[in-house]
């Protein structure tokens, strides 16, 4: 329990200085929590500049670039943005696929090897090289280790970064809704109630469906991984079984939507725009756009401006963002979408303010100040009203 | 062959050679066979007869030479290419089916399945009658007795057409009056024409049974005599290619006194039948007691369960007065009982095949050193002993026993058996498979062990032998004991009779 | 008579035939030029793929070897893999076909990771030596019960070993996912990364683990060959009549076996949890328990054999792995290249017992 005290309180800490650096160069907040991330000037960096020319990263992918879609592929078109961005040679770039993410042993090879060939970046994309990064960062300080979409760090040479994705699902929520004819939208979820990034971004998606379709219920149906092929269809076909037409999921692969194109029915991708693999289906999809972290983190490294500090960018810095709508979406849905994003992007409103009524009945954020970095990121852990567990 | 023979033989093999690895196992054999005409394939074990007869029958395939039946050249390369040419084999170990009626044995992967059952019947039974048989087509194999299966394989060729019969040792597993059952059978098919070969060591038999002999020796033809104008002794000499005495010493032995006593002994087998059922003995220091009795009919049981190795159900096993059923195998060792049981496959219980002489001295005495660790350097020594003792030859002691030729390794092991000089050992079948200098090696090695006062048991399946060797002959049926005789006054026939559950009029009361 | 027909069949073109056992030297040769000739199939592969046979061979190599680091962590890899086949060794010996390494391994991990994670405030050293004891006792206990069953009732006991492999995995993701979920991990299932008071020391830069498998190494040698009870386990496993025979209690000698079996793999477990992972995961075994029976018997069940051949295992698997990130090529290709050094390898086992004999030209 205190260790957990502990990380969530270096995690509020840690964001605490990401919103005071940030009045500088944002313009105007109304709920500080919206934009979070120093993109220009302002404090030291913590590690010693690397030249252009010298610099090397290495990337832990958890799966095969070539596969075309889904998280790896994100993520691996973020780095070539960035290598393309940067301008780095390709010789300054290391890939290792397909690391395992829950074999501790495969995941330190992989970026001892890395660091062997002379990498002093790493980033590594996947959420169950945490630990491993914690480890080695200190056990070689020179190196950088920028780990994604977890929740630790050391404030020097290993950092965190993620995204406002709520953000985005919302907006795709809006999309389902006003397509959604039996009013019963299906969604495949990686991970139960006690993940706080998951549960965060159904409730978002529910809440971008409700504020369209109130009667509109949503159906949520875990897989218990983030990269399941097999058991992300059978979710699928049974939330589809159920009457749901539209399909929305956080979970890896395409393989959702594919079984929405098959029944005939709709859905939301994520990752990356999944129109690619299920055109007849995707009416959008959340995707990521991690060239603009990527790009960011290597250039302050460059710059000697490196803070260790943990990232958490939104639509505002454009590392997330919804794919282009499908023109079988439905008549209103590119307005309403527009009207929202424009919302959020200004920082006049966010996704999670209060008050939110929960599907056990209880008020989150009664008073309607918004629920802060520490919560969205760790805390949330109930379901918006229009959800049903399946 | 161009037609100068005038005489068409029904199997001709000229300049026969297989070799398997570097052994040579036939050598350039030549063999001819007449239709109507039995020859006896004579040889000592591991002289080729069984390759030579596999070839004929598919299972291998020559390196060398021409295989010509009826006259022409044949290309055996299968057991359906051997039964299409009308060759039929008769293996030593049967090849049936045991949950299958005869019937169904008899007709199993011919052609002709779509017979109507009745007149199938009516098929086998006219064979049957036309070689003077007595089978019934729908008795399940496992229901008969060994001569009985023995028919019906026969019957299985006959059905198939086959003219050429070999038969591989059919007498090994009859009792003397089983097997003058099949030799008459034989001659009958011989008068209808059939060409038959028949393998065996057993001299009388060919004597008994064939026109011409064949003799086989080291992988070589040796030589091909007419029954008629040759005698044992002169096979013998062929066979094993110099003169050799047949006789066996039997000496008497001073101050004997009860060692072993058995009583009313009950054993059960795993299937719930009675392997022994309430035999009582008993065994002398200084005397062989020799057991007969058709394979099968118990003797495995006994040993085993003298040696601790099987539970007794009832009755008492009286080793000097103490009873020794619940020991454990290893305490009955210590008391000095050793057993030696050679089963069919030689290797099987009492030696490791894959460790050599020296690791398989070990086996029982291992544990006599105190500690952790296996002391080698007696074992060492007593197995360096042993080879020049019994001459067995091995490239080295540390050479895995299976790669030595049987009567070695059966030197090895009774050799072990007697050097842990034992009060009373068993024997089984410890001359199987054996040449015959090397059985006689054993016999001299039994002779001595009785004359230093050791009661031997000698299991054995040579009548000729039992008779010559044992003091008295214990003879086993179905698990009872038919009769012990005095081995100097009774005769084979006798014998025989016990075998088969018979009684005759002087029995020897126990005790 | 028939036989005409017959008589036109042709001898078949050629024909499996049982050779002499070979000499040692001989078998030895066979294996190498095997290896070469798998060397050589891997590169024609290669050549198909595009790519230079002797730069990619090359890799591996340097990829193995190129740097102290490099090396390191080609001797990770071999310690479990090492520890395992001398595992699987001893129960082979005895011919029980021991398939559930990787659970045993699996069952020494979690009965260490309990200290790991429950008792980290204990001394270093007691607790590493309560790790390890632990580790022999999971993994013992997970051999010990195939041979419990196999014994008194004579099941099967490749299947039953085969089968208490996924009941240790799942077990693994129930406490993951349950009981020992990390309290930290916001709902993430993991188990929480062990104290570094729990981790293996180093020793080289790399853990103590190495150390532990050379010491098994020589103790397996030593127990097999000169050892009362190694003598057992050859009798047991050449025949159960004849270790009954010469007075042993088999029965015993199986579980004794077993559970020795069994703990080796355990203390394979416990090393890589505690050395290499750093915490229990559904990982921790990885196919290596699968991978030390092919070792094992290429190895002839020869312990200095193991040795040797782990270390080209973990060659092969290092050098691979350089290879994707330098060449660019998948994974896959690695483990294709893999497949067919083995398939050689153990191809060749064919030719040490039987040779090929063909038609004779214009013969008959």
């Amino acid at each position: 329990m205190k260790k957990f005290l502990g990380i969530t309180l270096a995690l509020v800490m840690a964001l605490s200085a990401f919103t005071g650096c940030s009045s500088s160069s944002s313009t105007n907040e109304a709920n500080d929590n919206n934009t979070t991330v120093e993109t220009e000037g302002g404090s030291e960096g913590v590690m010693p500049a690397i030249a252009k020319e010298d610099i090397k990263i290495g990337v832990i992918h958890i799966s095969n670039p070539a596969e075309g879609s889904g998280y790896t592929y994100t993520h691996d078109q973020g780095i070539v943005a960035m290598q393309k961005e940067i301008g780095l040679d390709d010789s300054q770039i290391i890939r290792k696929n397909d690391v395992a993410d829950d074999d501790p042993t495969a995941i330190e090879t992989a970026m001892l090897e890395c660091i062997e060939e002379g990498c002093n970046v790493i980033f590594a994309t996947s959420w169950g090289y945490m630990d491993t990064c914690e480890l080695l960062a200190e056990e070689y300080p020179d190196v950088i280790f920028s780990h994604g979409t977890g929740y630790k760090s050391n404030g020097k040479n290993f950092n965190n970064y993620f995204g406002r994705i709520y953000q985005s699902r919302y907006l795709t929520g809006i999309a389902a809704g006003l397509k959604t004819e039996t009013d019963k939208i299906g969604y495949v979820a990686a991970w139960g109630k006690d993940n706080s990034e998951v549960t965060g971004g159904a409730n978002a998606f529910a809440m971008g469906v409700n504020a369209v379709n109130p009667d509109a219920k949503v159906y949520v149906k875990t897989t218990n991984s983030w990269f399941d092929p097999e058991g992300e269809k059978q979710a699928a076909d049974a939330l589809i079984a159920e009457g749901c037409d539209v399909i929305g999921q956080h979970c890896d692969t395409p393989n959702p939507q594919l079984a929405a194109e098959a029944a005939g029915v709709y859905g939301v991708g994520y990752n990356s725009d999944m129109s690619k693999d299920a055109p007849k289906a995707v009416l959008t999809s959340t995707i990521w756009n991690w060239g603009a972290y990527y790009t960011y983190a290597v250039q302050s490294i460059i710059d000697g401006k490196w803070t260790g500090e943990n990232y958490f960018g939104g639509i505002h810095e454009g590392l997330v963002d919804l794919a282009p709508l499908a023109d079988f979406c439905a008549e209103g849905t590119v307005e309403k979408i527009e009207e929202e994003k424009a919302r959020i992007e200004s920082g006049e409103w966010d996704v999670f303010t209060g008050p939110i009524e929960t599907n056990t009945g209880e008020v989150i954020d009664a008073e309607g100040k918004g629920l802060d970095d520490a919560t969205i990121t760790g805390g949330i852990n109930w379901y918006f009203k229009n959800i049903v567990e399946k | 062959m161009d037609n100068e023979n005038t005489v068409k033989y029904a199997i001709e093999c000229k300049g026969i050679t297989k070799t398997f690895g570097s052994v040579v196992a036939n050598d350039n054999i030549e063999l001819t066979v007449k239709y109507g005409e039995i020859l006896a394939l004579l040889g000592e074990n591991g002289s080729g007869k069984t390759t030579l007869m596999n070839m004929l029958s598919g299972i291998y395939h020559q390196d060398k030479g021409t295989i010509y039946i009826g006259g022409e050249e044949a290309n055996i390369n299968s057991p359906v290419d051997a039964m299409s040419l009308g060759i039929g084999m008769i293996h030593q170990h049967f090849k049936l089916v045991e949950v299958f009626s005869a019937g169904d044995n008899i007709i199993l992967g011919t052609e002709k399945k779509k017979m109507k059952p009745k007149a199938l019947k009516e098929e086998i039974r006219n064979i049957s009658k036309n070689l003077g048989l007595e089978i019934d087509p729908d008795k399940k194999i496992y229901n008969m007795s060994v001569s009985e299966k023995q028919t019906v394989e026969i019957l299985k060729v006959i059905y198939r057409g086959a003219k050429i019969l070999i038969l591989d040792e059919p007498t090994a597993v009859l009792t003397p009056q089983e097997t003058e059952k099949l030799f008459a059978l034989l001659r009958k098919m011989k008068e209808q024409g059939c060409a038959i070969i028949i393998i065996t060591h057993k001299l009388n038999e060919v004597m008994a049974i064939s026109d011409r002999v064949t003799i086989l020796r080291k992988g070589k033809s040796i030589d091909t005599v007419n029954t008629s104008e040759t005698n044992e002794k002169h096979l013998t000499e062929l066979m094993v290619g110099r003169p050799v005495s047949l006789e066996i010493e039997r000496n008497e032995v001073e101050n004997k006194e009860k060692i072993l006593k058995i009583v009313d002994l009950t054993v059960m087998k795993g299937d719930g039948t009675k392997a022994l059922d309430d035999i009582s003995f008993n065994i002398k220091t200084g005397e062989i007691l020799g057991v007969a009795g058709v394979a099968g009919s118990g003797q495995k049981e006994l040993c085993e369960t003298i040696a601790g190795l099987m539970p007794a159900k009832q009755g008492a096993i009286l080793y000097k007065k103490e009873n020794i059923i619940g020991k454990s195998p290893s305490e009955i060792i210590k008391l000095g009982i050793s057993m030696s049981f050679v089963p069919e496959d030689r290797l099987g219980m009492g030696l490791v095949a894959s460790m050599g002489m020296v690791d398989n001295m070990l086996l029982k005495s291992y544990k006599d050193k105190k500690g952790f660790f296996v002391d080698r350097k007696p074992a060492r020594e007593l197995a360096k002993k042993l080879k020049d003792k019994l001459k067995v030859v091995t490239p080295s002691i540390d050479t895995p026993v299976r790669l030595m030729s049987g009567g070695n390794v059966q030197k090895v092991l009774l050799g072990r058996e007697i050097e842990s000089n034992p009060n009373l050992l068993i024997t089984a079948y410890p001359v199987r498979g054996l040449d015959i200098n090397s059985s006689y090696t054993i016999y001299d090695l039994l002779n001595e062990q009785k004359e230093k006062g050791v009661a031997v048991i000698f299991i054995g399946e040579d009548l000729d032998v039992l008779l010559e060797l044992s003091d008295r002959i214990m003879v086993l049926c179905h698990g009872k004991i038919t009769g012990i005789v005095d081995a100097r006054k009774t005769t084979k026939e006798e014998i025989g009779i016990l075998m088969t559950g018979g009684t005759i009029g002087e029995e020897e009361e126990n005790d | 008579m028939t036989n005409q027909a017959v008589q036109k069949s042709k001898e078949p073109f050629a024909r499996i035939v049982k050779k002499s056992e070979m000499s040692g030297k001989n078998v030895a040769i066979l294996r190498i030029m095997a290896f070469l000739l798998a060397i050589v199939a891997g590169g024609v592969f290669i050549l198909c793929i595009g790519e230079n046979p002797f730069a990619v061979y090359g890799a591996i190599i340097s990829g193995a070897f190129r740097s102290v680091m490099a090396f390191q962590g080609t001797v990770k890899i071999m310690i479990p893999l090492l520890i395992t086949s001398l595992g699987v060794t001893l129960a082979f010996k005895m011919k029980f076909w021991n398939i559930g390494a990787e659970g045993q391994i699996i069952m020494g991990a979690i009965f260490a990771s309990y200290f790991a994670l429950f008792h980290d405030t204990l001394n270093h050293t007691l607790l590493i030596f309560a790790m390890f004891i632990a580790g022999i006792i999971g993994g013992g206990l997970w051999g010990l019960i195939p041979a419990f069953f196999k014994s008194k009732f004579d099941t099967n006991e490749t299947l039953f070993t085969l089968m208490l492999n996924y009941i240790a995995l799942h077990i693994v993701s129930y406490l993951r996912d349950g009981p020992w979920m990390d309290p930290g991990s916001q709902g993430y299932s993991k188990i929480a990364t062990f104290s570094k008071n729990a981790m293996l020391d180093r020793v080289m830069g790399v853990h103590i683990g190495w150390i532990i498998a050379i010491i098994l190494t020589v103790f397996v040698f030593i127990y097999i060959k000169y050892t009362k009870q190694g003598y057992e386990i050859s009798v047991v496993g050449e025949s159960h009549e004849t270790a009954r025979y010469a007075g042993m209690n088999v029965k015993l000698i199986t579980l004794r076996t077993m559970f020795l079996s069994g703990a080796i793999c355990g203390i394979a477990g416990m090393v890589q949890a505690t050395g290499s992972d750093k915490t229990l995961t559904t990982a921790v075994a990885g196919g290596v328990g699968f991978t030390a029976i092919i070792v094992a018997w290429l190895a002839q069940l020869n312990p200095v054999m193991i040795f040797i051949i782990s270390f080209l295992f973990s060659v092969l698997e290092k050098g691979s792995s350089v290879l994707q990130s330098s060449y660019g090529l998948s994974t896959d290709c690695a483990d294709v290249l893999q497949g067919i050094i083995l398939f050689f390898v153990l191809g060749c086992e064919l030719f040490v017992r039987y040779k090929f004999v063909f038609r004779k030209k214009g013969g008959a």
